[in-house]
């Protein structure tokens, strides 16, 4: 039995649990598209003339998607662990690595498509006339944030035994994120000490790339070596979380 | 062969409390070894060490010939573990329950192994519903269905018939028997004093220690018992050990007069025998 299948029939089961779960499913695919509607209303309601609505739209969407993933990731690994699923899957022999493997394959899956219903209501709403690439790239980035907010989630529930343990992790997580990752105001024109910390959100590497790509005539290659923070960050957290998934007590 | 399971001066702590405090035994293959205490006696941790969920402070232990935290894998290839809490998927059926656990193994013809398995725990019938429609009793089925199904030859049963009705439990230990009889070796914790008694041998535990382990039959010679003569219109009564010899050298000082018309005998159950070791440990500076 090697671990690939051991690992696809973590993600097999993780699936037909999605599917079953539909309070699951409202919340991971139908929340972040009626949060992203509210936000039109609520840029619509400012009406600041000097930024374009799409460059905060995008990224405010960007972390919409985190937000969400991470949260509902968080709260259904502690679910296994305090259910003690999760000790009867090592008790049999499944791995660290092939648990949260197949975690993230059943995940990314729905990552895949709650990245594009985001996407796509954000092109609607906000009337996005990007050519195709300029779509794909941006797709690219919600999909990547996406799997690293699962990761995230799975890192930090090895710290919470229980769901409300695992509440005030949420904020320590997504507030620092929301002020320091670049989304309302620039980076630079944080003290340096906050400038370093901004490195250890998401949404900073995430922001990194959709910055450029979102000025008239962006490209993804302009994004340049920021385009490595991304996957850099997610294999790091998820190595973070496949070591710190605790097996035994 | 070597023993299945052997445990030397084992100790875990969690925070303040000692969980395991110099725990040793050994449990060759093929017996049914019972584990007997109240909650918190430290029963659980003990089979939580034994499958490598829990590390120990210090002792060794091997089981199967391997260390539970150095070589879980292998290990845990060849053990059943049943936990106290049902522990499986809610919103997922009995079947695939066991179809998902059973996943982790080499089970052949995975199909016909979980079929089997299901009419062996007799839930058949509700295998397709979610397992959170099923009674606490059932849930134990499922979950003993999902210790079994990979055929193990070292099962680690707590309570695994909590909330199972008796002619479920007699079933569950007809097989287990049939388990043992196969060279199988079944190690289980139990609060039913009835059960114990179908044990090879079982450990008396409190607050992390084992304060008798023995055959069921030597844990009833440690009783007492009230022997009652009726002769000649009179009934003396005698308490005395409850073996055989202590009953052979009683009825020799008697003499077996010819007047006597009845002896009864009434022996401590397992229980109150039990309740003494735990009580006269209790009692101790």
């Amino acid at each position: 039995m090697t671990g690939i299948l051991r690992a696809r029939a973590v993600g097999g089961r993780v699936l037909r649990q999605i599917a079953r779960d539909r309070r699951f499913l409202g919340l991971a695919l139908v929340a972040p598209l009626f949060v992203v509607y509210l936000l039109k209303v609520f840029l619509d309601s400012v009406d600041v003339p000097f930024f374009r609505a799409e460059t905060i739209a995008v990224p405010a969407g960007a972390f919409i998607v985190h937000f969400i993933t991470y949260v509902l990731t968080a709260i259904v690994l502690v679910r296994e662990r305090g259910e003690q699923t999760l000790a009867r899957m090592f008790a049999n022999g499944f791995r660290q690595r092939e648990i949260i493997g197949g975690y993230m394959a059943a995940y990314t899956a729905l990552a895949t498509v709650q990245s594009a219903l985001v996407l796509s209501e954000l092109a609607w709403l906000f009337k996005l006339d990007y050519p195709a690439s300029r779509f794909a790239s941006l797709y690219l980035v919600m999909w990547m944030l996406s799997i690293i907010s699962m990761s995230l989630g799975i890192f930090v529930s090895n710290f919470a035994r229980n769901e409300g343990q695992v509440l005030p992790f949420i904020p320590l997580v997504v507030v620092p994120s929301l002020f320091l990752s670049g989304v309302i105001i620039p980076v630079e024109d944080l003290p340096a000490w906050a400038r370093a910390l901004s490195r250890v959100t998401p949404l900073y590497h995430a922001d990194a790339v959709l910055d450029p790509l979102l000025k008239s005539g962006g490209r993804l290659a302009d994004a340049g070596w920021a385009l490595l923070g991304l996957p850099l960050y997610g294999a790091i957290v998820l190595t973070l979380a496949a070591f710190t998934l605790r097996e035994r007590d | 062969m070597t023993d299945a399971v052997v445990v030397d001066n084992l100790r875990k702590r969690y925070g303040r409390i000692q969980a395991l405090d110099g725990i040793s035994l050994a449990v060759p293959r093929g017996e049914i070894f019972g584990l007997l205490g109240a909650n918190g006696a430290g029963k659980t941790t003990l089979i939580r060490s034994l499958v490598g969920l829990a590390r120990p402070d210090s002792g060794t232990l091997r089981v199967l010939g391997l260390d539970p935290v150095r070589e879980a894998r292998a290990l845990r290839r060849q053990v059943g573990y049943m936990p106290q809490a049902p522990s499986l998927y809610q919103d997922l059926s009995p079947r695939e329950n066991v179809r998902f656990f059973g996943s982790a193994h080499e089970l052949g013809d995975a199909e016909a192994r979980v079929a089997e398995v299901m009419k062996f725990v007799e839930l058949a019938a509700r295998e397709r519903d979610p397992v959170h429609t099923l009674s606490g009793g059932m849930k134990q089925r499922v979950s003993l269905a999902c210790a079994l199904v990979h055929r193990p030859p070292l099962l680690l049963l707590d309570e695994p018939t909590a909330g199972v009705d008796p002619p479920l439990r007699e079933a569950f230990w007809n097989h287990f028997r049939g388990l043992a009889a196969a060279g199988g070796t079944i190690f289980v914790s139990t609060h039913q004093l009835d059960e114990a008694m179908s044990c090879g041998r079982v450990a008396v535990m409190r607050n992390g220690r084992i304060l008798a382990c023995d055959t069921p039959a030597g844990l009833l010679q440690r009783g007492r018992t009230v022997v009652r003569v009726a002769s000649g219109g009179r009934t003396e009564e005698e308490t005395i050990a409850s073996t055989p010899e202590a009953l052979a050298e009683f009825l020799k000082r008697r003499g077996l007069d010819p007047a006597v018309a009845r002896v009864e005998l009434a022996a401590d159950t397992l229980e109150k025998i039990v309740l003494d070791l735990v009580r006269r440990e209790g009692a101790q500076p």
